[in-house]
């Protein structure tokens, strides 16, 4: 055999250097034992424990969430669920601009209720598509008519997300001739629909509040990486999608942002009931909640905290204040002061996307998490 | 001993005669991985998500003419890919089976710059070279069948190409982390590192300053001296048990980088002896029927062929230093920053909003960037220039086609560099789609180093 056991082509550079390689080796090698002890022991860990490090536990941060926000905020939509169902029946049974009137609140408080779990679209509600089928506006009323028309439709398909939900009831019972289409002679499909609409939610919370109370909260609050598909990856993720849907469908969209200034006022969310920017407020403020978990100190902005991210927390925080304050400074309805209140309209629209910035690149680079499953470089 | 005299015995030394043996095993494990990985981008749903679902591609400069092929197309493409590595693997119709591997891989990583991981480069310059080496000259199906064709022999500079190949790999990546976040401040490992904290025993210590700087450290010294260690036979045993160590670790903590540890682990076997090599292959084999003696070595390779290697690697060496030729920050404008072994090297995160404005009526058009990217490209393009720019030029001909006239493109975009707050990254008053494309600094990315 010709080949000089010492192979490959740095063979003359390593004769010189024999003596001080050995010692690099050796170092090498005493690094790399104590690297692989320390990183490779993991094997021999039972992973009941949470590491709490700079006071900080995200077992427990994720434990808070599912019991205080999450499954309460799904509980509560529940009954005002219930409760909607009974303010419907009461207008359907006697449909007139009176009872109209009074089903208003309960239909607002239920809406309302929903914007605290709109971020939540993750894990059961994500398996549903809980938010698309109860929240996805503007809705398509021709088809929404046709169904009532024909009384043949089915709800449970994906492409019906745009004929049920919150937008449909608004649309349904708050349209201008919601009262004469209760009344009218062949109102028996219209009222069916109705209830079907309602029917349908209802059995979409159940089963997504089903799901957190049995399966899904031992699920979630044992998961602390922050890979993709992590319970923290998706929370972050759904604040940016949040802000997202913000400063897109529910502000900017309507107010002509992607289209040249032309306005869509009816585009507006729960647009005939006419409480927008009371739906924006009530959305960014349960957004604010969920990110510093009520001040229980248990909550995202705590972890940016133990990350050594005080400043960016506080930022945070304050952006969020902002933000809400300037929502709060325009005046319901929306679809108007789309026309009548621009300054206002600008002003939050450029708080938002400052808030928006910050959640995307700055948090969500701070806690390290991934958007995609695909391979990266990390860079 | 004077300068020719050392040359003239480094020429020898190279033109020596080894076993063909760490070349074969090499293709047996290089198709073995890249059918694994082939089978795995397939089975995740990745032909779909990458080359079929996008609507907009962003290309390599020079390369725009290299389009996805459709649902079908990429599909056929993919298994005609897999057949090649199958047939790299066995050693069947070699010559065809790495060219047509070559091509498929090179040509779909070419599609969209968003995919664009180290490792896939890393991969087709492997496989380019591999057309060149007789691979299949043992232990394949191609010398059982043609038993004259058979290259028992190789000159020792055929496995040394693969090895130096290696060594840039890891040499470059060591060379890239001498940076001052790197090394001083151990950033990123300090933003990535409590991301980890879910992992029992070591989780605790995900937080501790010192775990970072011990990981930045250490990951430095193992990229930069790795290679001369592998490369010396005393060494060598130790090193690649620090190889392992290292790589697996990489994993454990890093799933996000895939098949990169597996593909350096295996490929790193290539460094040790012929002799070995040579064992392995009798073991497996069972007999010696592929061994022959010396007298059948031909140093045939042509000079063609020498010269060309030459060239690849000044190549090699050239390319990932051409950052230096370009201004301000390396992480910041990203000029030269592929193509050059820069692995999990910085935190990077933005986020953009482009308007679309018709000069003529003033009226201004904001882009929903998720109408035109898929999540990933979103992201990728948000910190990377030549991505902003091209996806600029296309909104342009797409608000055209819409009706708007002689469309002006503005970019909003914040970035957050290794933690920094983030800040403006583009001039908000350029418009991009008058912007070429082009290999000079781009002055519309505002300046990093704020004097």
């Amino acid at each position: 055999m010709v080949e000089n056991t010492a192979g490959g082509l740095y063979h003359f550079k390593n004769q010189h250097k024999m003596i001080s390689t050995k010692k690099g080796l050796g170092a090498l090698v005493i690094v790399t034992a104590i690297g692989l002890v320390i990183a490779c022991s993991k094997k021999s860990g039972s992973g009941d424990t949470q590491p709490t490090v700079n006071g900080f536990d995200k077992g427990a941060m994720l434990s808070n969430y599912a019991n205080n926000l999450i499954i309460p905020a799904y509980t509560g939509l529940q009954q005002q669920i219930d409760a909607l169902e009974t303010g419907v029946n009461d207008f359907l049974n006697s449909p007139s601009a009176t009872t109209q009137q009074a089903l208003l609140p309960v239909f607002k408080t239920a809406y309302l209720q929903f914007e605290k779990v709109s971020v939540d679209q993750f894990g059961p509600a994500e398996r549903v598509l809980f938010n698309n089928f109860l929240n996805t506006f503007p809705t398509d009323n021709a088809v929404i008519d046709g169904n009532i028309n024909r009384g043949t439709y089915d709800l449970s398909i994906n492409s019906a997300i745009n004929q049920q939900g919150f937008p449909a009831l608004d649309y349904l019972l708050f349209s201008a001739n919601a009262v004469s289409k209760a009344t009218a002679t062949n109102s028996a499909n219209y009222k069916k629909y109705v209830r079907d609409v309602v029917a349908r939610m209802k059995t979409l919370t159940a089963s997504v509040l089903n799901s957190w109370k049995t399966t899904y909260r031992a699920e979630f609050t044992g998961n602390t990486k922050s890979d993709a598909g992590s319970p923290i990856a998706f929370m972050i993720n759904q604040f940016a999608f949040e802000m997202d849907q913000m400063k897109g469908p529910r502000i900017g969209w309507p107010y002509g942002k992607q289209s040249g200034g032309t306005q869509y006022p009816q585009n507006t969310e729960g647009y005939e009931a006419g409480i927008s920017v009371a739906l924006a407020v009530e959305n960014l403020t349960n957004l604010k909640a969920m990110f510093n978990s009520g001040g229980s100190g248990k909550g995202m902005s705590d972890y940016l905290i133990a990350l050594n991210k005080q400043q960016l927390s506080t930022d945070v925080l304050k952006q969020f204040d902002v933000a809400i304050n300037s929502l709060k400074a325009i005046p319901d309805p929306l679809s108007s002061a789309l026309f009548n209140n621009k300054t206002q309209v600008d002003a939050a629209y450029r708080e938002i996307q400052i808030l928006l910035t910050l959640i995307k690149t700055d948090v969500a680079s701070a806690t390290g998490v991934r958007i995609t499953y695909q391979d990266t470089d990390g860079d | 001993m004077n300068i020719s005299a050392f040359f003239k015995a480094k020429a020898k030394h190279l033109q020596q005669p080894v076993s063909a043996a760490p070349l074969a095993t090499f293709r047996v494990l290089f198709g073995l991985m890249m059918l694994a990985g082939t089978i795995r981008f397939w089975l995740n749903g990745w032909i779909d998500d990458l080359y079929v679902k996008p609507g907009f591609y962003f290309s390599y400069m020079g390369f725009e003419w290299v389009r996805p092929l459709g649902n079908t197309g990429m599909h056929l493409l993919f298994g005609v890919m897999l057949l090649a590595t199958v047939l790299v693997a066995i050693g069947l119709f070699y010559r065809v089976a790495i060219v047509v591997f070559f091509l498929s891989f090179t040509y779909i990583e070419l599609i969209d710059v968003t995919n664009y991981l180290n490792h896939y480069y890393f991969i087709s310059l492997v496989a380019f070279l591999m057309i060149w080496l007789p691979a299949a000259g043992m232990f394949s199906v191609d010398a059982r069948l043609k038993p004259k064709q058979k290259v028992p022999y190789v000159p020792l500079w055929m496995v040394g190409i693969i090895r130096l190949q290696l060594g840039v790999v890891y040499f470059f990546a060591g060379l890239a982390k001498l940076n001052v976040d790197w090394m001083l401040d151990a950033i990123p490992m300090k933003i990535w590192l409590p991301a980890k904290s879910h992992l029992p025993i070591v989780g605790e210590l995900m937080y501790k300053d010192w775990v970072a700087y011990f990981f930045s450290w250490f990951g430095a010294v193992y990229d930069l001296f790795i290679v001369f260690f592998m490369a010396n036979h005393r060494s060598r045993p130790w090193a690649f048990i620090v190889v392992i160590g290292f790589h697996v670790c990489t994993a454990i903590f890093f799933p996000s980088i895939g098949m990169f540890p597996y593909v350096m682990m295996l490929s790193s076997l290539v460094f040790f002896s012929s002799v070995t090599h040579q064992k392995v292959i009798d073991f497996i084999a069972g007999n010696k029927a592929d061994t022959l003696t010396s007298h059948d070595y031909k140093a045939n390779a042509s000079s063609g062929l020498k010269w060309m290697f030459m060239a690849y690697l000044v190549l090699q060496v050239i390319v990932p230093l051409r950052f230096l030729a370009y201004p301000d920050s390396l992480f910041w404008n990203e000029e030269g920053y592929r193509f050059s072994w820069r692995v999990m090297l910085m935190e990077k995160s933005g986020n953009t909003f482009f308007y679309v404005k018709e000069p003529s009526t003033g009226k201004t058009f904001e882009v929903n960037n998720s109408e035109f990217l898929t999540p990933l490209q979103d992201k990728m393009m948000s910190t990377q220039p030549d991505m902003i720019l091209r996806y600029a030029h296309y909104l342009a001909s797409v608000y055209q086609k819409r009706g708007i006239k002689q469309p002006a493109v503005y970019a909003d975009c914040y970035v957050t560099l290794n933690g920094r707050r983030s800040r403006q990254f583009i001039d908000t008053t350029v418009n991009l789609a008058s912007q070429p494309l082009s290999w000079q600094h781009y002055n519309w990315v505002l300046p990093y180093n704020l004097k």
